[in-house]
């Protein structure tokens, strides 16, 4: 039972454990799989494997019957030459520290750590490098979580979290099962719930201390860069772009939800690009300074916008969008972008005037921009405008015959675009006729242009996924509808406006002439199937959408998910300060420091119950009923003045009844030793139902004879100190 | 110097409340009264790791990293309490009084009583503040018992002491200890058997030719009598029917192998010569080998159950507790214990000062 350990000098896992350390190791570097770069998760690799080998190396050596190891239980922490590790360590150093430059500094800093991590479980010696190496653990975790941080992915670093401390209970506790430790640990985690929560609502939130790295993933979503055919590559992407939720108001039709992105206002023959910010801020610095003021009119709509991280400055609202978050920037072409770029989820508050007309004068810059046509790139279409403008007397008119031709004649609306050389437009408008959405914005903008309109391509997207899932009963008025919109980057689309006198910049959809489902409903079904097939996903979108309860469970999740982003994700300071205000009023220091010191005593008082409660439901199961039937006994005998002291063995306490109570002694004598093999000794079922009787009976013989002749000990205390006497044992024995 | 005193004084204030505190007892119930908790050296990394997380999750405004610092925050506090619960409740028993050999393991068995399952409990004896230089030997020898477990019922365990000189020895307060559930929190507790280990002299062996040679040397007079009584150390006389009660070294256990049943041995040392074994007669000029060849023979006349006496008066030297050193000759186990006592105890004021 009792093992003496040198506890300081070395440090060993039980097999089990040193499994789990590696599992461990396993699923805390595959939380940052995503992060790292392929060499550095091939290292990794090779270290784990390299740990597996030797962990069951050690196990056969354990098997062979060496007497010494025989007894040895524990293996000995994985060992590797500490020449080869500095060999590797100083390798991979140098290696992250060339590519540093690549990685950016947060993702070279993750690939260190996580390196370091590695390294690490091959030096575990002592009890302090375990722990050194369990808390890098948790801290992987913590670095995980900058760079993902929705429902799924923070369930899955809890679940991490636990076997990370099961880990570090498994170090004390190394005969409990790896089950018994993991419930341990997740008791104390929701023990600890209580107290974190109130401690993320009430504890103040703090600005940044210093500036720090942020993520530079890949960018994300739509590009300042267009080319036909791009969009189409976005299309197949189901991940989510942006959430906006109008707070109960009722959600405009589905065909005016034209999230505007950016415009494209120069076109080189190929590609639409962005106007370069400079040149048009040399020109209204001031106006840059004081921010664009966009003139509203008409009525108002006023949502809330959760933009997931695309690690690109712009957003997406609907058209005339005005905003007080001094964090976004208003555009002088009525679109909106973040100051930074946006590496964490966004939340802006929009307000948008539907109605209210887009520029109505156009500076003469301006509209030199947008009639700028490189002559001669596509002459075919050049031509056609200069006839269009012959029989067409309006703008209006001229934009609406072009869209006739869309619709009357045979144009496809189709992800799968045939190539085009060099992309040109001549060939999309008069051979292929067929393409997506950019294909015909851009085709549609240059015969404006050609035509003498000023005209423009304008990216973002179109429509979103109404769900009403995320109708919450909290919510302040019930009455009106809730839910949210989910704009997915399939959802990514272009159009086109053109600026026509006294209506300013006036949107024009060539898919809606092409393809009006698109417009108004979302994805046709053939576009759907088209998708599926060119996706690799193995559920596609349109296989779920097939099935009802599947879609039913798919929008939950996404309404989950969106509360948690809303309400987790999104409680900033603000919001903390808003329902501190409501609940306490005056929102003071020392209210928040009562609140957490309640929050504190309320846990540890949870704590102790739960203890009592479970120390007495322990208590009342240990007493075995040979126990129980011996103690009944003794109770009996206790009456009498016949006390079995604490320390007082049961065949002690024999012998002090046979000497005080002859009468007793052949009884209680027998009673004793049959009460000491049912508690001390294995038998099978039968045998201690028949040792149970017999002590049974034996218990009914004392008590009987107890009661039938009662005579008193002269001293009991005298006769129990010298048989403690004679336990004093001869020193030569 | 001074940091030495203000140890020791500190020491000294802290033993006297721990006194008043937890006082001594055979049997400690651990409870809010006697147990101490605090961080280990891990849990206070703990905590900076936990405050690194929080400006992690400050810097990167992530609330996600932020309710993972909280959690672990307040895990830290769950720990204590589970810490402190997976300790309180243990009782723990051990009686008082202890004896063996200098230089020799003395097992103080301590008996843990427990009403569930407990684990990681560390069992060592407590610095004595009061030696410093003392306990700092000592500290490398006494070993720290480990358990990893412990079923609920009654654990036995035994706590190794050893001596280095003899004497009646105090082993102070028994430090029990768990740093269970993470490594967060160490608990402790001190607790005060009021431990007495009589510490007999390291027995040295001494042939009966040295010892015929010094007793020569000395005392001419009493050399016969030694002689006589060398020679009957294993004088056998005869065998008879075993009475419940006899010591188990003198069961024939020949003749109990046979089937014959069981017999005792019965010696027999020639009659009229009392014999004492004397402390001036030792052949040595050391005190402490003089004791140690004592102890050995008192061992061994004892073993074969012979009468005799001690006599530990110093030549000229027999002064007022002249009665204590001197102990009549007698038979059995409580004159043994009675003489190793004696043995162990003499002259100890002496030696200390």
């Amino acid at each position: 039972m009792s093992n003496n350990i040198p506890q300081t000098e070395s440090f060993n896992l039980p097999k089990n454990s040193a499994w789990l350390l590696w599992g461990c190791q396993l699923v805390n570097i595959s939380s940052l799989a995503a992060e790292l770069s392929t060499w550095m998760l091939a290292i990794l690799a090779l270290c784990l494997c390299w740990q597996a080998l030797l962990l069951s190396r050690q196990k056969t050596s354990n098997v062979s019957p060496n007497v010494g190891s025989a007894i040895k239980l524990h293996t000995d922490a994985v060992r590797m030459s500490p020449f080869i590790l500095m060999l590797l360590a100083i390798s991979g150093c140098v290696a992250i520290a060339v590519s540093a430059q690549s990685f950016g500094v947060l993702i070279a800093m993750v690939h260190l750590l996580t390196f370091a991590y590695a390294l690490k479980a091959f030096e575990i010696k002592k009890r302090k490098d375990f722990y050194q190496h369990s808390l890098l653990g948790v801290f992987l975790l913590a670095c995980a979580l900058i760079f993902k941080q929705d429902l799924g992915f923070s369930l899955f670093i809890l679940l991490l979290l636990v076997i990370n401390l099961t880990l570090i209970h498994q170090a004390f506790a190394k005969r409990n099962s790896l089950f018994n430790a993991s419930k341990t640990v997740v008791i104390l985690l929701l023990q600890s719930s209580l107290l974190a929560i109130t401690l993320f609502v009430v504890f103040p939130r703090l600005s940044p201390f210093w500036q720090v790295p942020m993520a530079n993933s890949a960018k994300t979503g739509l590009s300042d860069v267009v080319s036909p055919g791009d969009i189409a590559n976005l299309a197949l992407s189901s991940e989510l772009a942006f959430r906006a939720n109008f707070k109960g108001a009722s959600i405009p039709a589905y065909s005016t939800l034209y999230w505007r992105a950016m415009t494209l206002e120069n076109y080189d023959g190929r590609k639409w690009t962005r106007v370069n910010n400079n040149a048009q801020g040399q020109h209204n610095t001031k106006a840059k300074q004081q921010g664009f003021n966009p003139t509203t009119s008409g009525t108002a709509i006023s949502y809330q916008v959760i933009a997931q991280p695309s690690f690109q400055p712009w957003l997406f609202a609907l058209s005339v969008a005005t905003t007080t978050d001094p964090k976004l920037v208003l555009k002088q072409d009525y679109t909106i972008q973040s100051t930074t770029i946006v590496n964490q989820l966004k939340h802006y508050q929009i307000k948008s005037y539907p109605d209210a007309p887009l520029a109505l004068s156009l500076s003469q810059q301006s509209r030199q921009r947008n009639l700028a046509i490189k002559p001669g790139s596509n002459p075919k279409l050049e031509q056609l405008a200069v006839d269009l403008k012959a029989k067409h007397q309006s703008s209006l008119a001229l934009s609406q015959a072009v869209l006739t031709t869309f619709r009357e004649q045979k144009y496809y609306y189709t992800l799968q675009a045939p190539m085009l050389i060099n992309n040109s437009l001549d060939q999309f408008y008069f051979d292929t006729k067929a393409g997506f959405c950019v294909h015909y914005a851009s085709s549609f903008t240059y015969l404006m242009r050609a035509a003498g309109v000023p005209a423009r391509v304008v990216t973002g997207y179109l429509g979103g996924e109404y769900n009403d899932e995320s109708n919450d009963a909290s919510s302040e008025d019930n009455s009106s509808q809730g839910g949210h919109l989910s704009i997915y980057q399939y959802d990514a689309h272009a159009w086109s406006e053109i600026w026509l006198e006294g209506i300013g910049w006036y949107r024009v959809d060539p898919t809606a002439a092409v393809d009006p489902e698109r417009v108004s409903q979302g994805w046709s079904s053939a576009l759907l199937e088209q998708q599926s097939e060119l996706n690799s996903d193995f559920i596609s979108l349109y296989r779920i959408k097939q099935l009802a309860w599947l879609n039913t469970l798919r929008l939950k999740l996404d309404a989950i998910n969106y509360q948690w982003t809303r309400w987790v994700l999104g409680y900033s300071a603000k919001q903390q300060y808003d329902l501190l205000k409501r609940w306490f009023g005056q929102s003071m220091p020392w209210k928040t420091a009562a609140i957490i010191a309640m929050a504190l005593m309320l846990a540890m008082a949870f704590f102790t119950l739960f203890y009592w409660l479970s120390g007495a439901k322990n208590s009342k199961h240990k007493v075995s009923p040979a126990q129980a039937v011996y103690n009944q006994c003794l109770t009996a005998l206790a009456k009498k003045g016949f006390t079995k002291e604490r320390h007082q063995t049961t065949q002690q306490f024999s012998l002090v009844i046979n000497e005080q109570l002859p009468h007793l002694s052949a009884d209680f004598t027998e009673l004793t030793s049959v009460f000491e093999c049912l508690h001390y000794q294995q038998y099978s079922e039968q045998e201690q139902l028949a040792l149970m009787a017999q002590l049974a009976k034996k218990v009914r013989d004392v008590t009987k004879a107890l009661n039938s002749v009662s005579t008193m000990a002269n001293d009991t205390k005298n006769i129990s100190s010298m048989i403690n006497n004679k336990k004093y044992k001869n020193p030569q024995q | 110097m001074a940091a030495n005193s203000f140890k020791a004084f500190f020491y000294h204030r802290f033993d006297t409340w721990l006194k008043r505190r937890v006082p001594s007892r055979s049997h400690h119930q651990l409870s809010r009264q006697n147990i101490f908790i605090m961080p280990t050296k891990f849990g206070f990394a703990y905590l900076l790791f936990v405050f690194l997380l929080f400006l992690l999750a400050t810097n990167y405004q992530n609330n996600i990293i932020m309710l993972m610092s909280y959690l672990l925050a307040s895990f830290f506090i769950s720990v204590m309490m589970h810490s402190f619960y997976n300790f309180s409740g243990l009782g723990f028993q051990s009686t008082a009084k202890h004896s063996g050999f200098a230089k020799q393991t003395i097992n103080v068995p301590v008996t843990i009583i427990a009403t569930k399952q407990h684990f990681d409990l560390t069992l060592s004896f407590a610095k004595q503040p009061k030696q410093p230089k003392q306990s700092k030997q000592s500290k490398q020898q006494q070993q720290k018992i480990y358990l990893e477990q412990c079923h609920a019922g009654n654990t036995e365990v035994v706590l190794p002491y050893i001596a280095k000189q003899r004497g009646t020895v105090n082993i102070g307060r028994i430090k029990i200890a768990s740093e269970y559930s993470f490594g967060l929190f160490v608990s402790w507790a001190v607790l005060d058997f009021s431990h007495q280990i009589t510490v007999y002299p390291q027995p040295k062996k001494i042939n009966a030719n040295q010892y015929r040679l010094a007793g020569q040397d000395s005392q001419n007079a009493n050399s016969t009598n030694y002689a006589n009584q060398s020679a009957g150390l294993d004088d056998f006389s005869e065998l008879k029917n075993y009475v419940l009660g006899e010591s188990r070294a003198r069961i024939a256990w020949k003749q109990f192998a046979r089937g014959q049943g069981r017999y005792s041995k019965h010696y027999q040392s020639q009659q009229g010569s009392l014999p004492w074994l004397k402390l001036s007669e030792m052949p040595s000029a050391n005190l402490e080998s003089q004791l140690s060849y004592l102890c050995y023979l008192v061992l061994e006349y004892s073993h074969s159950e012979q009468r005799f006496g001690l006599d530990l008066t110093v030549n000229g030297h027999s002064g007022a507790s002249d009665v204590d050193k001197k102990i009549a000759p007698d038979v059995g186990f409580l004159h043994q214990s009675a003489c190793l006592t004696a043995l162990a105890n003499f002259n100890q004021w002496v030696r200390e000062s």
